[in-house]
């Protein structure tokens, strides 16, 4: 086995470990928000286009890394970025939490000047019920931005990969493959998660509904003060 | 009036259904998992913290025995920040392996992924190379460094990075 496999074996087994640790408590909550909003679809594809969307950005922050081989160039460059995708995903969190109680209806957010035609209210509608299956690619291609130490991490060994490799587009593949696998070794872990909280049963009872209402709406505020200081 | 909630039977229903408990445990489950995961780390006081800290980094070297060695480790540019590159440097006093020490960087208790330093020999005893101690949102900021010297064992510094 040569050492870009010993690599790739390496960061999917972490992706693996990380996922069922460190991908729960940062990456769960998003993940059980969206399945508790999908109300009565289907689970597994929503979250399958999810994860690709992050994995295929993981995938492009990796071939960069891997061209460049710059880490703290690469990662200055996107700070602002990933600021913007943690306060992104608190906001759509808190969002869907609202959305999903009926606590909030769109007519008293926007008082007397509420256009259910107007922009903003159609953006905040599909914000706050995203359940078209398509939405989910989007979503995770930005919130496969969202900072995170391990991604972190596996990013440092793709521009170390590309250092060690001789042709620019080698170092690209290099980066791009060891990001892809650190990501698809993330997804089972967060399958199980969404496989959990999206339970037919448990989605159908008001009571859970609501308390995963403000546990959403409380994890998209700690999203929003961890972006906003980040 | 109905004393059960379910409007579709009004024979007797037990205390406890097998679905009510299942309903039960998966309330416990979700309060279980927000309070390990977002509550608690939040609540960890500074002083617990500070507790599990044994190199103060940021002000000079910290030493430690292993064997019949003393290692000193040292990182720079001072105060150690995450995210830019930093210079690891390893000095080993007494009789040494053949072998190069290197250096596992992670969080203690969480588990951050493979970020090793490799060392290269200056001579004398010294080593040194470069890494990046990353940033991790959670906004916790101790970090340990395994220093490993092959044949010997390792030890272990746990310090503070300013993010």
């Amino acid at each position: 086995m040569s050492s870009i496999e010993t690599l790739y074996l390496t960061f999917l087994t972490t992706g693996f470990i990380v996922g069922f640790g460190h991908c729960i408590g940062m990456c769960g909550p998003i993940v059980v928000s969206f399945s508790l909003n999908l109300k009565t679809k289907g689970l597994m594809v929503p979250n399958l286009l999810y994860h690709a969307g992050r994995i295929t950005t993981y995938a492009l922050l990796g071939g960069v890394m891997g061209a460049t081989g710059a880490f703290t160039r690469v990662t200055t460059g996107i700070g602002s970025l990933q600021k913007g995708a943690m306060i992104f995903a608190g906001l759509i969190i808190i969002l869907m939490g609202l959305g999903m109680s009926g606590w909030m209806p769109l007519g008293k957010i926007f008082g007397d000047y509420y256009r259910p035609e107007g922009i903003i209210a159609r953006s905040f509608r599909k914000l706050s019920g995203i359940q078209s299956t398509a939405a989910f690619l989007p979503l995770g291609l930005v919130l496969g931005l969202l900072p995170c130490g391990p991604v972190y991490t596996a990013l440092i060994a793709a521009a170390g990969l590309g250092m060690e490799t001789q042709s620019t587009f080698n170092a690209v593949l290099a980066g791009m493959g060891l990001m892809a696998m650190f990501g698809i070794g993330t997804v089972p872990s967060l399958l199980m998660v969404a496989r959990l909280s999206g339970m037919g049963w448990l989605r159908s009872r008001n009571i859970i509904y609501k308390i995963g209402s403000i546990l959403m709406i409380g994890v998209g505020i700690y999203f929003l003060i961890k972006g906003f200081r980040y | 009036m109905l004393c059960s909630d379910d409007k579709t039977t009004s024979h007797f229903v037990p205390l406890r259904s097998p679905s009510r408990n299942m309903s039960l445990l998966i309330k416990l489950w979700i309060g279980m998992f927000f309070l390990f995961t977002i509550i608690l780390p939040m609540t960890a006081t500074a002083t617990d913290r500070a507790k599990m800290i044994n190199c103060d980094v940021h002000h000079g070297t910290c030493t430690q025995k292993l064997q019949d060695m003393d290692i000193i480790f040292d990182i720079s540019p001072k105060p150690v920040k995450a995210m830019t590159d930093l210079k690891f440097t390893i000095t080993l006093t007494g009789k040494q392996g053949a072998s190069e020490p290197f250096i596992d960087l992670g969080m203690p208790g969480m588990e951050m992924g493979p970020n090793r330093v490799f060392l290269k020999s200056n001579g004398k005893g010294i080593y040194s190379g470069t890494g990046i101690i990353v940033r991790c949102p959670s906004g916790k900021r101790i970090w340990k460094a395994t220093v490993t010297v092959p044949d010997k064992g390792s030890v272990e510094f746990i310090f503070d990075v300013i993010y």
